[in-house]
């Protein structure tokens, strides 16, 4: 094995080592604390992996392979299953290792006051959850990729519904479990198009047009779940009943992102499907669009972020759409650490205030000065303010979509800009500014391991944009500065936005909101496609379940159950030969012995 | 004396003990047609042996005897039983088994 490769190897078995030793030593796990050092020792070496995967990545090279055949049928191999060494898999290693190593510690003393069992519960789950995502990100063809994106749905539901005696939080897990479920099959579907037109589970086929968008729209109807995109962004917002920790994780940085690298990773099969990418570029920068939208009204600092990752998501989709494989995939790195600090400055807040909604914050900035930074420093970032990494990463995008479409999308996006810019001023200035409410009165700063990871974070989020060419470069794209009219637009629209965020909200909450935006929280309280998705359940899904239920009741077990009531009944016929009196079992004896005696004599 | 008179003697004698044993009701009177069947048997293993020279038919009838007597024994064991159990030796009373 390569050096590469045995990174790789390590950064994937290491997790899959702690959570198997914790699953197995329960009196390590109750304990709660070894546990998530244990956890967290996975996570480092994971991380260090990782890291040095990425620098040797850098020196360039062809991308190296290493795997055993798997799942053998008429003695050749269906599948393999191995590792992927390359400069897509490394950055997004480096990526998911260091934001899932920052939330481990995060969570030390975000999830101090659980009780010792539940602690080494969550951390378990989270050395599991990093080992699948791994799995996904080295795959070396699409069905290992499948089988991690799997485990990461299934940990996914398991952290969602880390608080399974609150009922919301139970509901939203297995709604997240069910929406990803159902797209799911689009990739299993997708899976076996390809397998049975190529043969093989690879990315790299050539394909008739007809199949490969066949194929590519079957990949991007899982991406849409996994994604959050509309319309199947449902689950997205309820699963912030999770840890906030776990919401930066997984539903900000990570596993979200595993329906972009999903794209990112079988590229040379989307690049042959003009129709698949139009579908990409038209919904990515609705959902874009439509996720902003609804974040300017949401009261609850956790479901604004989320709305943003819905809108952020759209916008890698619409570049990858574009067919920009690099501006998406550089937009999911940068969102990754600045969408991951905004989740553990927020999760800092709600530590502080034991609220969620942004009303009962406010102050905040004076009275944790640190948190507030971080937040700030990310909101920034989110609203593409020149020099910080979102800026460069949105560049990117924009860039790649201005044109397309007849600009409908690039307008879609710019637009996209100014609402994120304005929702994140609004939570800037009425959860860290204004008068501090009662709950915030006494807000402190949690200890070293919550500081630490919004430090190492901000700082990534900072210098991030720094490395734009050295992300082109790994995959194979030039990039040049430059000081066009696009970024200009995007940049001031940013700060166009904030300016109306400060307008609006600068001296704190209001009472009465622009009428724009009462419209949109009109719309946004009907939840239109939450109830029709009911309606369809209701009307639908229950019925085809009702008539089949009652084909199984009636048809199926009335067969079995009928058969069961004839013996019975032949049974019940047949006893009264049975008198219990002996002569008559004598005379029976008899006639039957005449009789064979008869049939003797006579054959 | 032919063989076929014998065996219509022990013929007559076992179609008695079967009427016996199927018409009547006291238990008693079921073994003494018992005993009358298994005895048309024994003749027939005289008759057999006489007719056929050598002691090997009376042998089983000696035999067939000393096993009939150990037959009787708990068929008479199993009357008394049944007369403890029900207060009379009426072979109808012991229906246990139909409930």
């Amino acid at each position: 094995m390569t050096p590469a490769l045995t990174y790789a190897a390590v950064s994937v078995g290491a997790p899959i080592l702690a959570a198997v030793v914790l699953a197995i030593v329960p009196g390590l796990r109750r304990r709660g604390a070894p546990a998530a050092f244990l956890c967290i020792l996975g996570s480092v070496a994971a991380f260090g992996a990782a890291v040095l995967m990425l620098l040797d990545r850098l020196g360039g090279g062809a991308a190296e392979v290493a795997s055993i055949p798997w799942l053998k049928s008429g003695g050749l191999p269906i599948a393999d299953i191995g590792l992927r060494a390359d400069g897509v898999s490394a950055s997004m290693l480096a990526v998911v290792t260091l934001v899932a190593l920052s939330v481990q510690v995060f969570s030390l003393g975000y999830m101090k006051s659980e009780e010792p069992p539940a602690f080494g519960r969550y951390f378990t789950y989270h050395a599991l959850f990093l080992f699948s995502m791994n799995v996904l990100v080295v795959a070396p063809n699409l069905l290992q990729l499948f089988a991690g994106w799997e485990l990461v749905g299934v940990t996914s539901y398991l952290l969602i519904g880390f608080y399974f005696k609150k009922p919301s939080a139970a509901r939203a897990a297995v709604k997240a479990f069910w929406v990803t479920k159902f797209a799911d099959m689009g990739l299993l579907f997708g899976l076996l198009v390809l397998y049975v037109a190529t043969g093989s589970f690879g990315w790299n086929a050539h394909l008739t047009p007809g199949i490969a968008t066949a194929v590519t729209l079957l990949f991007f109807f899982a991406v849409v779940g996994k994604s959050a995109q509309f319309p199947l962004h449902v689950w997205l917002p309820d699963a912030m009943e999770g840890p906030t920790p776990v919401s930066a994780l997984l539903h900000a940085a990570t596993m979200v992102a595993a329906g972009v690298y999903l794209v990112v990773r079988a590229n040379p099969l989307f690049e042959q499907s003009e129709t698949t990418r139009t579908v990409m570029l038209v919904l990515g920068a609705g959902t874009a669009l439509f996720a902003a939208l609804l974040a300017l009204v949401q009261t609850d600092i956790k479901k604004v972020l989320a709305y943003s990752t819905c809108s952020q998501l759209g916008y890698m989709v619409a570049a990858l759409g574009a067919g920009s494989m690099v501006g998406g995939f550089f937009h999911l790195t940068t969102h990754a650490f600045f969408k991951a600090l905004l989740f553990l400055a927020a999760g800092s807040a709600i530590h502080a205030v034991h609220s969620n909604e942004i009303g009962d914050m406010g102050g905040l900035a004076k009275k944790m000065p640190l948190t507030g930074g971080a937040f700030i420093i990310g909101a920034l970032a989110l609203a593409g303010v020149p020099g910080l990494s979102g800026f460069f990463s949105k560049d990117l995008v924009l860039e790649s979509v201005e044109g397309k479409l007849g600009s409908v999308p690039y307008a879609a996006l710019l637009a996209t800009a100014f609402l994120t810019a304005f929702y994140m001023g609004r939570v800037v200035f009425v959860a860290f500014y204004g008068k501090p409410s009662a709950k915030a009165a006494h807000a402190h700063e949690g200890d070293w391991s919550m500081r630490a990871p919004l430090v190492v974070l901000a700082a990534l989020t900072v210098v991030g944009g720094a490395f734009t060419g050295t992300f082109t470069k790994l995959h194979g794209e030039e990039w040049h500065v430059h000081f066009g009219g696009g970024p200009a637009i995007a940049a001031s629209l940013g700060l166009f936005g904030i300016g109306a965020a400060f307008v609006v909200y600068g001296r704190g909450p209001r009472a009465e909101a622009p009428a724009v935006i009462a419209f949109v929280d009109g719309v946004a309280r009907t939840r239109i496609v939450n109830r029709l998705y009911e309606g369809l359940f209701h009307n639908v899904a229950l019925v085809v379940a009702d008539s089949l239920a009652w084909v199984d009741r009636y048809i199926v077990d009335g067969l079995i159950n009928g058969l069961g009531y004839g013996v019975l009944e032949a049974g019940r016929r047949a006893r009264p030969i049975q008198t219990g009196l002996a002569p008559d079992y004598v005379l029976a004896v008899i006639v039957g012995a005449i009789g064979v005696g008869l049939w003797a004599v006579w054959s | 004396m032919m063989l076929s008179h014998c065996l219509l003697l022990a013929s007559a004698l076992f179609a008695v003990g079967v009427y016996g044993l199927l018409t009547r009701r006291q238990a008693v009177a079921v073994l003494l047609s018992i005993e009358l069947m298994a005895n048309a048997a024994n003749l027939c293993f005289i008759a057999f042996g006489h007719f056929r020279g050598g002691a090997t038919g009376q042998t089983f009838a000696l035999f067939s005897l000393a096993i009939t007597v150990a037959e009787v024994a708990i068929g008479l064991a199993l009357v008394i039983l049944l007369y403890r159990s029900h207060g009379d030796t009426k072979v109808d009373l012991a229906r246990e088994l139909r409930q």
